[in-house]
């Protein structure tokens, strides 16, 4: 559990965080989200003390940061960054296996963790291990950059901007993956983007930031649907929320035909009403089957898209 | 992260300035601790020296301590205003240098011996050094610009030459002895100097864009000409002089009209050869880059408006490579004038026979009289081509 | 392997460098047929090799002394606690590499007196130049991200600069040390006019007393030892250019 309270700090005269409060739950998916300059990084980097608070406490299960040995803090923590900062005469291998190194592990037990997380991150530990970082794409460097930092199996990891230079294909891709990571590995992760619906997309509690301060938290869907301010509503998106809201939402809930339809094309269970509302314009149709894999589950109806109201609290699981 | 940089700045401007407080402590310490002046009775005698306290009693020593000391306190808080007067204290005290001088002249030489000379000793030399670094770190942490730098260094050279030139307080400064014995001579030798630098710049710079442009033409010339050149500037200077003294001897020996044009093995040719060879590699190099280097786009652009090759070279490749063109003649012009020097080994002239002379007769003050000015003129045209070179840049200095 | 080949070219020039001190003698025919006048056309004030030894001598020790506080200085005021000094050191450097070799040197006999002290100290100050300017040029232009990923991941500063910011600067390091040392071979010559006895005297008394036989060999022994460690340094650089 990471605990801010009354977290400040100050760059001279100006206040880049101001008397912040925020709790994150073990396990929990935390993504600040806010305009440049809203101090989200500079919350972020407080945390494992790359920038100092001038007021305030962290408490990492119960402790202040403040009592760590600032490098023994960050070796517990994982941190990715926007421009992955890969060391570039190290090998993959080796930059993977760098904070186990630097806290002493053998080297055996250091070859078996890189091999662990290269199939983890679905590389190939043969063709990958020993290239060097400017041998890799954009898209493979940040898996590398990702699994440096779990590298040591760290309670903790924080993102900043990790998938801010990458082409939408790759950062939906990478997206899709770190959500099952953090399924499987139940990490708490700290993620600090500026765009919205990665940050609908991936987080289990969304903190809406503006001039250093919180404006809102809480579930995406809360915020979609009762943003606090014109603030909070227009950077959700104003008039676009209801596609945001729809992208959040599986297909399978808002299911409730189960007789088959001729005719329509299939949409899997899986994928978001978002998706159900495009492949309806496109076809022209106002119904479509829904499958998943070779099984038939029923029809979703447009009516049922566009005015069932999910139950709050049901949405997201699209991946595991 | 966007709060960085104001933080940095808002911080420089509240706490001290542990450099120049380094600077003033240091320099305190080089003028009481170092010989401040050393006297000789004539020439050949080698000088007693003399501490601070032998030129002034305690009461002067502190007088003139005092604006050091004043400007190493105001560093312990460095606000601009407080930089401010740092920067006027310390080129007070450059300007009350020759005052010192003077009066070490005054008190210390004898009128009686009309030999006697005034050395300046380690301790103004450091003090000199110390307050002009003090100088550089004004200038940059006022961010002021190369010319207001100049400037300020100004008012010490004005008043160093009011004293030298309209008082006879300096006459029996070493320095100027030396030169008054031989004013001529120092004459001919700075304008054989500059001579040789410029005809040699002039040749290289006609030489190296020649074979930048022919390897620009054809690429295969390009490894062969680039190693060769580097091979040139990697053979040491006075070896090079030497292995062109024989070959040089052999064809004036051989060819009277040759030797009838003054080329000899010893003298201004192999000097203006060697000269002209070192000078290539920057030339070329900085040539190539700079007709290489135009951002790809622009020429595209140029040619897409329908500028014919022509027009892009002489309205767009040719200003927009002419700052790193200059580049290459400063680089070049300043090694010309240090290797000048080395040239007078083998008979050029210039300023580098006074250094030789003297270390030959164990004349210190001779070997100044040759240092000295070479040091200067290569600042001097460091500064004049680097500040051509500013003006010269599309849209001003950086 | 192929590392190894690389130092093929230094070894060859090295050959050629020992060759020539050992067996100067052997060139005798060519040397009287340049200087058919002369009484002695191999100089014989001093063994050429002793001069070699010397020479080299007086540049390494000059050399090393400018690596370790040049590169010492710089890593100093590129840390958090001697930044305040970065931009004095930054501007002499550049503003020192304007000054002549040659006048730093004339200048350090005043202060030094005749002999070997005053060239190592002006080869010296001088070597710790290109030294100064190319650490901090290699130690600045580690990427910013890299730098922030260390200090995230964990590591001490001692390991930041051991393990990153060095290994990533060492090419143009190195780059510097070569620049420095090319300079120091060439200057340390011009040293045998104030009473520093090496490779340069054969040149500096064969113009003295117009032998050019003795010039000779003076300058093709510096050329060939410069050229020696030149390409020992492309080597050097060569195998670190693969970052």
């Amino acid at each position: 559990m990471i605990e801010l309270k009354n977290l400040s700090r100050q760059f001279g005269e100006m206040w880049a965080v101001r008397d912040l409060n925020l709790t994150i739950n073990k396990g929990e998916f935390c993504v600040l989200v806010g305009t440049s300059g809203c101090g989200k990084s500079t919350t972020l980097r407080m945390i494992n003390r790359l920038i100092e608070h001038s007021a305030g406490e962290i408490h990492i299960d119960g402790q202040p940061v403040r009592g760590f040995r600032e490098d023994l803090l960050r070796r517990r923590i994982g941190y990715v960054i926007q421009h992955v900062g890969l060391f570039p005469h190290w090998t993959v291998a080796r930059n993977i296996g760098l904070v186990p190194r630097l806290l002493g592990w053998e080297p055996e037990r250091i070859a078996a963790r890189v091999d662990e997380l290269m199939a983890l991150l679905g590389m190939s530990a043969e063709r990958f291990s020993g290239k060097y970082p400017r041998q890799l794409s954009g898209g493979q460097a940040q898996r590398v950059g990702v699994a440096r930092a779990l590298a040591a199996d760290p309670e903790i990891l924080l993102m900043d901007e990790p998938f801010g230079a990458l082409d939408p294909l790759t950062r939906d891709g990478l997206q899709e993956e770190l959500l099952s990571l953090h399924h499987r590995l139940n990490k708490t992760i700290v993620f600090v983007t500026h765009d919205m619906d990665e940050a609908l997309r991936l987080a289990d509690r969304l903190v809406v930031m503006h001039e250093g301060q919180i404006r809102q938290q809480g579930r995406p869907i809360e915020l979609l649907r009762e943003p606090v301010d014109e603030f909070v509503e227009s950077l959700l998106g104003g008039n676009s929320r209801g596609l945001k809201e729809a992208a959040l939402t599986p297909v399978a809930q808002r299911l409730c035909h189960a007789e088959m339809t001729s005719g329509v094309p299939d949409i899997d269970a899986n994928k978001t009403l978002r998706d159900a509302l495009s492949l309806m314009l496109w076809h022209r149709v106002d119904c479509l089957n829904v499958v998943e894999g070779s099984e038939s589950l029923g029809t979703l109806r447009l009516a049922d898209v566009v005015t069932a109201r999910a139950p709050m609290g049901t949405t997201r699981g699209l991946s595991s | 992260m966007a709060g960085v940089t104001p933080a940095a700045h808002s911080m420089a401007s509240a706490k001290a300035n542990p450099v120049l407080v380094f600077l003033m402590v240091s320099s305190v310490m080089a003028w009481l601790v170092l010989s401040s002046v050393s006297v000789a009775p004539n020439r050949i005698v080698p000088g007693s020296s003399v501490g601070v306290f032998g030129v002034a009693g305690w009461p002067g020593v502190v007088l003139g301590l005092l604006p050091v000391i004043i400007a190493g306190v105001l560093a312990l808080k460095s606000s601009r205003r407080q930089l401010v007067v740092v920067a006027l204290l310390v080129v007070l005290t450059l300007a009350a240098l020759p005052l010192w001088l003077a009066l070490a002249a005054h008190n210390l030489v004898s009128p009686e011996l009309p030999g006697a000379r005034l050395g300046i000793g380690a301790g103004i030399w450091v003090v000199l050094f110390l307050l002009l670094l003090s100088v550089i770190e004004v200038r940059t942490r006022l961010g002021l610009s190369r010319w207001q730098g100049g400037l300020l260094l100004l008012i010490p050279m004005m008043s160093f030459s009011a004293v030298l030139i309209a008082t006879p307080w300096l006459d029996s400064l070493a320095l100027r002895r030396e030169f008054v014995t031989r004013s001529d001579a120092f004459y001919t030798a700075i304008g054989e100097h500059l001579l040789l630098v410029s005809a040699s710049v002039g040749c290289g710079l006609v030489i190296g864009v020649t074979l930048a442009l022919i390897m620009r033409h054809w690429p295969r010339l390009r490894g062969p000409g680039f190693a060769l050149l580097n091979f040139l500037q990697t053979i040491p200077s006075l070896a090079l002089f030497g292995l062109l003294i024989a070959p040089l001897a052999w064809l004036a020996a051989n060819h009277p009209w040759l030797a009838s044009l003054g080329i000899s093995g010893i003298g201004w040719a192999p000097a203006l050869l060697a000269l002209i060879g070192y000078s290539l590699l920057p030339l070329v190099r900085n040539t190539f880059v700079a007709l290489d280097d135009v951002d790809p786009g622009v020429i595209d652009a140029a040619r897409g408006m329908g500028m014919t090759s022509g027009q892009v070279f002489r309205q767009v490749r040719l200003p927009l490579a002419l700052p790193v063109l200059l580049e290459g003649i400063r680089i070049t012009t300043v090694q010309a004038i240090g290797l000048a020097a080395v040239a007078a080994l083998i008979g050029a002239g210039g300023l580098g026979r006074f250094i030789f002379q003297g270390l030959g007769q164990a004349a210190m003050d001779l070997v100044l009289l040759g240092a000295l000015p070479i040091l200067i003129m290569a600042l001097l045209a460091d500064a004049l081509l680097g500040a051509l070179g500013e003006w010269l840049q599309p849209g001003g200095a950086a | 392997m192929s590392r190894l080949r690389g130092l093929t070219v230094p070894l060859v020039w090295l050959g050629l460098l020992l060759a020539a001190c050992v067996g100067m003698d052997q060139l005798e025919p060519v040397f009287r047929w340049l200087e058919p006048s002369s009484r002695s056309v191999i100089y014989a004030r001093a063994d050429f090799l002793s001069l070699l030894g010397k020479h080299v001598l007086v540049v390494s020790v000059a050399g090393a002394l400018s690596i370790i506080i040049g590169v010492g200085a710089s890593i100093a005021v590129t840390r958090q606690w001697g930044r305040d000094f970065l931009p004095l050191v930054a501007q002499v450097a550049a503003i020192g590499q304007t000054f002549p070799p040659v006048a730093v040197l004339a200048l350090a006999v005043p202060v030094l007196g005749f002999g070997t002290l005053p060239v190592i100290v002006a080869l010296l100050l001088y070597g710790l130049l290109p030294i100064v300017r190319n650490t901090l040029a290699g130690l600045q232009g580690v990427s910013a991200d890299v730098r922030e990923a260390a200090r995230g991941m964990g590591m001490r500063p001692h390991q930041r600069l051991w393990r990153v910011e060095m290994p990533l600067a060492a090419s143009v390091i190195v780059a510097g040390i070569r620049t420095s040392v090319t300079i120091s071979i060439a200057t340390a010559a011009i040293g045998a006019t104030m009473g520093a006895s090496n490779l340069g005297d054969p040149i500096i008394s064969g113009i003295v007393n117009g032998n050019t036989a003795h010039v000779l060999q003076g300058a093709l022994l510096i050329a060939l030892l410069a050229l020696c460690v030149d390409s020992l340094f492309a080597w050097l650089q060569s195998g670190r250019s693969g970052l």
